[in-house]
């Protein structure tokens, strides 16, 4: 590969693996240039992930209004929601646990019945 | 616990309708909230709107938020929405969705001269600098680590789209940092 067909892929290799990566990369063994660019991606990357640390200073009074926007009757009425999402939950997965624990019963009830038979019915012999 | 300091107890404070524990986690959340949605919509007015937004939208979503997912994936996950939502309400979806290749990366003229090529806060400005169709992808992508696919989702675009998109935004970024003067620190 030459510099040209390396150079657009940098970007990508610089975060994932690109197409054709081992060509790339056997030319990045050969070539200082595309190396060093690569490096400059990368860096570039590196201080870019670091941008999630550097956080931004709000406006002094950003903080309050925000909590501000959840007015009371709000609260209550989420607070209200939840417990009724979350007896619907209990709910339905009580209904589930019945219904999951019948169907194992009928099969077993099921199963023993036709042990019965086998039992009370002799093999018909030739 | 992750970095923004939330516990599981805290959360199961808030689904059990305790205010004061909602309150404590914006309080300990908020500058991470308000950070990521600056970085997306580029304007500190505007940021502040969105991570009201957002926390509506916490607020909201507790009563479904169960845990399994990393809360902090969780926020940033509402925030990116909320701040792609407030700009198509805005009209600024058009910014989003078209690519402007061409357009030069304008920095204010003290942030050219800066000495040092990778610093972080000349990093920031030219980020702010691009047009929003490179920004959110970048941001999403490579400040806070979400899968091509979910950027595709939320923009309303293909993954090779995206991948277009970040690849511009990545060069672009780093023909700023690193002038021509700087070729060979690195």
């Amino acid at each position: 590969m030459r510099c040209e067909d390396v150079r657009p892929l940098l970007p990508e290799l610089a975060g994932d693996v690109p197409e054709r990566a081992a060509e790339v990369e056997a030319h990045l063994g050969s070539c200082a240039a595309c190396s060093a660019e690569l490096g400059r991606y990368r860096a570039t990357m590196l201080q870019l992930s670091a941008l999630r640390e550097d956080l931004v200073e709000p406006p002094k009074a950003a903080l309050e209004r925000a909590l501000a926007r959840v007015p009371a009757w709000r609260w209550r009425l989420m607070s209200r929601r939840i417990v009724v999402d979350e007896r619907l939950r209990y709910a339905a997965l009580s209904l589930g646990g019945v219904i999951a624990g019948a169907v194992a019963m009928g099969l077993l009830r099921r199963r023993a019945a036709r042990r019965d038979m086998a039992l009370i019915t002799p093999a018909s012999s030739p | 616990m992750g970095i923004l300091m939330v516990s599981p107890e805290l959360l199961a404070a808030c689904r059990r309708g305790d205010r004061a524990a909602f309150e404590e986690v914006v309080r300990r959340t908020y500058r991470h909230v308000y950070t990521q949605a600056f970085r997306i919509v580029g304007d500190r007015h505007e940021a502040e709107d969105v991570a009201q937004e957002a926390y509506l939208r916490v607020f909201r979503g507790l009563a479904g938020f169960r845990g399994e997912a990393q809360f902090e994936t969780w926020l940033y996950r509402i925030v990116a929405n909320a701040a792609i939502t407030y700009l198509r309400r805005k009209g600024r979806f058009g910014e989003l969705i078209i690519d402007r290749e061409d357009d030069p990366l304008e920095v204010a003229a003290d942030v050219r001269v800066a000495e040092q090529a990778a610093d972080r806060e000349e990093l920031s400005r030219a980020l702010a600098a691009l047009p929003i169709s490179l920004r959110a992808v970048v941001v999403l992508k490579d400040v806070y680590g979400m899968p091509h696919k979910e950027i595709a989702e939320l923009l309303g675009t293909t993954e090779g789209a995206v991948k277009v998109r970040l690849h511009r935004a990545r060069r672009r970024l780093k023909e700023h940092l690193f002038r021509p003067e700087d070729r060979d620190e690195v």
